[in-house]
């Protein structure tokens, strides 16, 4: 039985070996070739095209190459809402196996609510189809073990949804935090903020199973809630930052506002710590947007603010620490005047973290293209199944210290093999 | 010339809606505002509880920011942005969405024979009024900005859904159509989740209006004297149609006494002169968006046969200058204008300051 520090020892060990962004992991480790046969088009099968599932297609069609080639839903109008998107008579199922037993899918969008991802990428795998997969991985750190012993099994290539993953300026921050310019990095904050009930539109209101299909969200049978649809891009952007999941986390929640019959809270905090005593603090609220979405990121030698449009950098003053001479002071003495700001925060003028050159677009096309990409040329996946359990599993735990209101030690949930 | 002075007092435009009952007496109205599109969106909506309404307008708003993501110039992370940045350089594959709102773009472009045309960005930069209040270019900059500019080069493939441009330096600007197209998408979106009554208004320069509140026939709309939001020439009565609105009065500067709008006609390469403020109605918002420019541009007799090819269509211009115009009305089903040579503000500059301090 390993103990708990030799284990999140070797887990972070583990992690930070393979978190780093855009790192090829040994594609040797997974047996058969993974390549999509060469080909012009790429056909692609998308299980679950509601809201998130359609902006997913919408960013793929704009891969040269791509297709929307079947659809899978238990919601009927989802059906011509993607067949008026796409311009095509696209073939539809209401049982993705129907969808499964199609010849000619080279990949397989998974775009359910998190409690179906099991089932629906482990089945999609295992038909042979690598797969993009929406966030989060699973609800369960089980569920995410699972997952990925059957990725790897597969052979088959997985992306996760988290598309700012890809994003320039959240790399060009990953890159100066990990390069010692920010200097030690010992604390994130993150906020995802919004001023509404989060709810979707019923035809019919008076449908409890339809108010329950369409606002999954809101239910805890198929949601995460909030730290799990808006928290798992900010956990994942702190794994990396770290190099590590973390160690232990507290977390509260309720519902102190809208109060209309939901399950999950109305708002969530957790606060994860990292090795070495690093947090990563996470707030989403549904009653003020003032602070919107964004992460800050603190180090000793500055500050980094990224939002989903872009990032800046802001740089402490120099502290000085140097000796001075004696006589100076005693012989000049010191000069008096009006009282230094010495304590009002510092934002003085920042630096934009800027993209480089050829990665340009939404983050949306970015990691859609990213994947296409990977299937092309048999690349792994920036942002694999090990990326995708890593957030996954951070955001169960935290998850889990909300709804228990325990702090939860990730090492008494995590078994060794699964990282 | 089939130009005609309304005589009515009170007119109601209206289409289609014979289909969709008015608000019921349950139901309150509820309304939103939210920062979008370099301006601020409003959305009313009847509704039978608050609970409701939010959800339309997370729906509305959601909708709002997607599609501002797509098509936004101002948003280096934008899909327009992407495909400015390489479409002359490669063929770029694009979404059907945006493929389609482009080849509408065009097909106004062709229509209006170049006076609408979405390539105007580098026109709009010379003439600083992007992320700037306009600047007089240099000859070199408009020379340059004029070479740059025409629908013409954008090389639409329908077969692959690519774009490319024939020429170097060109930039797509949305301006003059794409918060039409954003309403378009609302009210597609709040009809299909069960809304029958709203009006949309982005910004007050595309209003779509939905059903009709109450005991009411439609949504009154005013149409204000260019500049001067305080006083309404004509009042109009709208249901399931849209009304667009363009005037030279919110983006300008003065050279010499000289007022250079932000409305460009793309054939000459300069702005717009001689029209203060134009607005159209038609049951489409993106086209009363794409509209109300041409109008401006175009001018009355030469809008007339594009206008009468779109059914339920109608307009109004207020020509001239502030200390002398004159109001022509199109079809309008409006009240009459009011004489406005008496009432205009002698620099509409001072009509908007008027109007913040109030």
């Amino acid at each position: 039985m390993i103990n708990r520090r030799q284990f999140i020892g070797k887990a972070a060990g583990a992690i930070a070996a393979a978190s780093t962004l855009n790192s090829v992991g040994a594609l040797s480790a997974f047996g058969e070739s993974r390549r999509v046969p060469p080909s012009d088009q790429i056909n692609l099968g998308i299980i679950g095209p509601g809201s998130r599932g359609q902006t997913d297609i919408l960013a793929f069609l704009r891969v040269p190459g791509v297709r929307i080639a079947a659809m899978c839903d238990v919601y009927e109008p989802r059906f011509d809402q993607v067949r008026k998107i796409t311009g095509e008579q696209i073939p539809a199922f209401k049982d993705y196996r129907q969808l499964l037993d199609l010849k000619g899918l080279d990949a397989v969008i998974v775009a359910t609510p998190p409690c179906f991802h099991e089932e629906h990428v482990v089945a999609t795998v295992q038909s042979g189809r690598h797969v993009y997969a929406e966030k989060d991985m699973a609800l369960t750190v089980d569920a995410c073990d699972r997952i990925v012993a059957a990725v790897k099994r597969s052979g088959k290539f997985y992306q996760i949804g988290t598309q700012y993953h890809y994003a320039p300026w959240y790399q060009e921050a990953l890159r100066r935090i990990h390069s010692g310019k920010l200097g030690e990095v010992t604390h994130i904050y993150a906020y995802w903020h919004r001023n509404s009930n989060w709810r979707r539109p019923v035809p019919d209101p008076k449908d409890a199973a339809l108010e329950q299909l369409i606002n999954w969200r809101l239910y805890k049978k198929c949601s995460g809630g909030l730290l799990c649809e808006l928290g798992t891009h900010e956990a994942n952007f702190a794994n990396y930052a770290f190099n590590a999941i973390p160690e232990s986390v507290m977390g509260m929640g309720d519902i102190v506002y809208w109060k209309d019959g939901r399950e999950v809270p109305d708002n969530v905090q957790a606060i994860f710590r990292y090795p070495g005593g690093r947090t990563f603090s996470f707030s989403s609220i549904t009653t003020n947007r003032f602070e919107g979405e964004q992460i800050r990121v603190y180090g000793t030698g500055g500050t980094l603010v990224l939002t989903q449009a872009g990032g800046m950098a802001y740089y402490e003053p120099a502290v000085a620490n140097s000796a001075v001479p004696q006589a100076l002071i005693v012989e000049h003495g010191v000069t008096t005047g009006a009282s230094f700001a010495a304590e009002i925060p510092y934002n003085g003028a920042g630096e934009a973290l800027v993209a480089p050159e050829g990665l340009e677009g939404n983050v949306n096309y970015l990691a859609m293209s990213s994947f296409i990409d990977c299937l092309r040329n048999n690349k792994r996946p920036a942002a694999d199944e090990r990326a995708g359990w890593n957030s996954g599993v951070t955001i169960a735990l935290g998850n889990l210290a909300i709804s228990s209101g325990q702090r939860i030690n990730f090492a008494d949930h995590i078994k060794p093999q699964a990282s | 010339m089939r130009f005609l002075f309304c005589a009515q007092v009170f007119a109601i435009a209206l289409f289609g809606f014979a289909l969709i009952p008015n608000a019921t007496p349950q139901e309150q109205l509820f309304s939103q505002v939210r920062p979008a599109m370099g301006t601020t969106f409003t959305i009313f909506v009847y509704a039978t509880n608050q609970e409701r309404a939010s959800e339309y307008f997370e729906i509305a708003f959601d909708e709002i920011e997607r599609v501002e993501e797509a098509l936004s110039d101002y948003r280096p992370t934008s899909e327009l942005s992407r495909i400015n940045r390489l479409a002359a350089n490669e063929t770029v594959t694009t979404d059907p969405e945006v493929f389609k709102f482009l080849q509408t773009s065009m097909e106004f472009s062709r229509r209006s024979g170049g006076a609408f045309d979405i390539t105007v960005g580098p026109l709009m930069r010379a003439w600083g009024f992007f992320r700037g209040k306009g600047h007089y270019p240099t000859a070199e900059e408009l020379l340059n900005a004029r070479k740059s500019t025409g629908w013409e080069h954008v090389q639409l493939d329908p077969q692959k859904r690519t774009v490319h441009f024939d020429i170097e330096g060109m930039s797509l600007d949305p301006g003059g159509i794409g918060k039409g197209y954003v309403v378009e998408r609302v009210v597609d979106l709040l009809r299909e989740a069960g809304a029958k009554t709203a009006l949309i208004d982005a910004g007050s320069s595309t209003i779509y209006a939905m059903g009709a509140p109450p005991g009411k026939i439609g949504w009154t709309i005013q149409v204000p004297r260019p500049g001067d939001r305080t006083h309404s020439i004509s009042s109009v009565v709208l249901r399931d149609t849209s009304l667009s609105t363009s005037g030279n009065y919110e983006k300008f500067f003065t050279l010499n006494g000289k007022i250079y709008c932000h409305i460009m006609d793309p054939r000459s390469g300069e702005p717009v002169q001689g029209t203060m403020q134009t607005t159209v109605i038609t049951p489409n918002a993106t086209d009363s968006d794409a509209l109300s420019l041409i109008m401006f541009v175009m001018g009355p007799e030469k809008s007339e046969k594009l206008l009468d090819e779109i059914p339920g269509t109608s307009g109004m211009w207020v020509l001239g200058e502030p200390q002398k115009s004159n109001v022509i009305q199109w079809h309008w089903p409006g009240t009459s204008a009011t004489s406005l040579p008496n009432i205009l503000p002698t620099n509409p500059q001072i009509a908007i300051m008027k109007e913040e301090q109030q």
